[in-house]
């Protein structure tokens, strides 16, 4: 089979082959930031969460908040690729693997927060002996388990023709790309096996994913607390997944176009869609948090209002106003109108989107434990240097590993950009010429060959 | 142009054995860690009905993983090169 290279393939061989300065002054900074967290965990670790700003009756603070916005930052890479893949976007083709490693990253970093708000991550043991299935808790485990698992896999298995191009480029890694590439020569027997464990996790993964997602809402909407105990929380909170997520893919994108020069693969057009895909879930996830808190002012439960209050107008209120502010009021202004300075407008919205969401999973965790319904004293949370420097330290981490991943492999998928070239353009021809009017066609792909009037 | 190292095909198919059974450990590892709990609740009298039912929905979906994972290493890695449509 001739393969159609593309001229400005090197650019995507270019960071694995080399590393310049700006590698390691990233490596440097990211290292400072983990090494502030590693010390603030420490601290912890030794003097107990006392050192935290946790308190009675203030029991969750940063480190549920980050695990609900790192989980749902997840959501960018396998579910966005999943559903561009199954509804055959074409445009997805760079932009997949950029997303899945995202994910991958991420759910760890996500779930190592519950061990760092544990105190003593010794006792995540007992959950694993212990462990009741009664408690949404260990819902939560055993569906970030199946997501993790099938997001790993559905990473890997189409890197599987990238590592064997890099084990027949490269000089170097030889043996770790001979073992990952698993023989894979490009047959057309390995190709239908690959597509078809391709396509049985892409439709396996989106139902994960949103169970995942809507597993760690029912942490919070299965207890009768004020303001968590909704029916709305798992789509509500699925919606606010996949909002983050987009923002997430899109800022990795801008900040690896810019560093690593693939202005040639991630055009304005890519950053137009996911801009135009990020203003309907701005929609989306005003239109659900207007459902959420008119439904809880409509009842006007005591307990509930105080809560409510407490973020309208309350100690909450810069919090809350900021989320709306950074979640629907910069988006629409920004993403309305995308024909020009596209990149920069879907990247001002992004950053927004992605501090608007982190606020809005801490106004969910935080104000309903400083109110609770039982009769506790009120109390306010403010973190510490600990919790600020754990989430510099997830932060960085996640950077860090996210940067070494490009480091070993191509970040953007090398042969679906050569499928697109070789096939996809004939193929997406030949649907939307069955899509017409016209004669039934029985054999796909004979209606182009008599326009065209080729025949093989 | 100087070749890079070859690597011995035996040293690959080993490590890459190793890789399945990796895989299959990780995942084997869930299953009894759910199965487990699913004991444990038993034991205790707690209500069984819940691991029951999640352990339903869950295994299948572990097991699903692995097979797809298999699938593909004695498709590609097994079989791949042999068979040339």
């Amino acid at each position: 089979m001739a393969e159609i290279r593309d001229p400005h393939e090197d650019i995507l061989f270019a960071p694995i082959e080399h590393s310049g300065r700006g590698f390691y002054w990233a490596v440097a900074g990211l290292s400072v930031l983990i090494l502030w967290g590693a010390i603030a965990y420490t601290v912890q670790y030794t003097q107990g969460l006392g050192v935290t700003g946790l308190h009675q009756p203030v029991g969750w603070g940063f480190y549920v908040t980050n695990f609900v916005f790192f989980i749902g930052i997840s959501h960018a890479g396998t579910l966005i690729s999943a559903i561009l893949r199954l509804s055959k976007a074409e445009w997805r083709r760079p932009i997949t693997r950029m997303a899945e490693v995202i994910t991958c990253m991420v759910i760890f970093i996500g779930a190592g927060q519950i061990l760092v708000d544990l105190g003593r991550p010794d006792r995540m043991m007992n959950v694993l002996r212990h462990g009741r299935y009664q408690s949404p808790l260990l819902w939560d485990a055993t569906s970030i388990s199946a997501y993790l698992t099938a997001s790993l896999t559905y990473l890997y298995l189409p890197m599987i023709p990238d590592i064997a191009i890099l084990r027949d480029r490269l000089g170097k890694r030889r043996l770790l790309y001979s073992v990952l590439a698993l023989g894979w020569t490009g047959t057309e027997h390995q190709q239908k096996v690959l597509n078809r464990a391709i396509a049985i996790m892409a439709v396996l993964v989106i139902p994960i994913a949103i169970s995942v997602h809507s597993v760690v809402s029912f942490v919070f909407s299965m207890t009768l607390q004020p303001a968590w105990h909704s029916t709305i929380f798992g789509p509500y909170f699925v919606v606010g997944a996949i909002f983050s997520g987009i923002a997430g893919l899109i800022v990795t994108m801008i900040i690896f176009r810019k560093a690593y020069g693939l202005h040639y693969y991630l055009k304005p057009i890519h950053f137009r869609y996911l801009g135009q895909l990020l203003l309907i879930m701005a929609l989306l996830w005003f239109y659900f948090t207007f459902a959420e808190y008119l439904t809880g002012y409509y009842g006007a439960e005591p307990e509930e209002m105080k809560v409510f209050w407490a973020k309208f107008s309350g100690p909450f209120w810069p919090f809350f106003w900021s989320m709306v502010l950074c979640n629907f009021v910069i988006p629409l202004l920004c993403l309305t109108s995308l024909k020009q300075h596209t990149v920069g407008k879907v990247l001002i919205a992004s950053l927004a989107i992605i501090i608007g969401m982190w606020l809005e999973r801490f106004i969910i965790v935080v104000p309903t434990l400083s109110f609770p319904r039982l009769p506790f004293p009120h109390g306010v949370y403010a973190p510490t240097w600990v919790e600020w420097g754990e989430t510099a330290g997830s932060l960085g981490l996640f950077a860090l590993f996210y940067l070494l991943f490009t480091k070993f492999f191509p970040i953007i998928s090398i042969w679906e950009i050569r499928e697109g070239r070789e096939h996809s353009v004939k193929e997406v021809e030949e649907r939307i010429l069955s899509y017409l009017p016209g004669e039934v066609d029985e054999k796909p792909g004979q209606l182009a060959k008599e326009r065209h009037g080729t025949s093989t | 142009m100087e070749h890079p190292p070859e690597v011995s095909p035996l040293l690959v198919r080993r490590l890459q054995w190793l890789w399945l059974g990796g895989a299959f450990l990780l995942v084997g590892g869930i299953i009894v860690w759910i199965i487990h709990l699913i004991v444990a609740s038993w034991r205790l009298d707690d209500v069984i009905q819940a691991s029951v039912g999640i352990s339903i929905v869950a295994i299948p979906i572990f097991l699903v993983f692995i097979g797809v994972v298999f699938y593909v290493f004695w498709g590609v890695a097994l079989h791949g090169g042999k068979r040339e449509d």
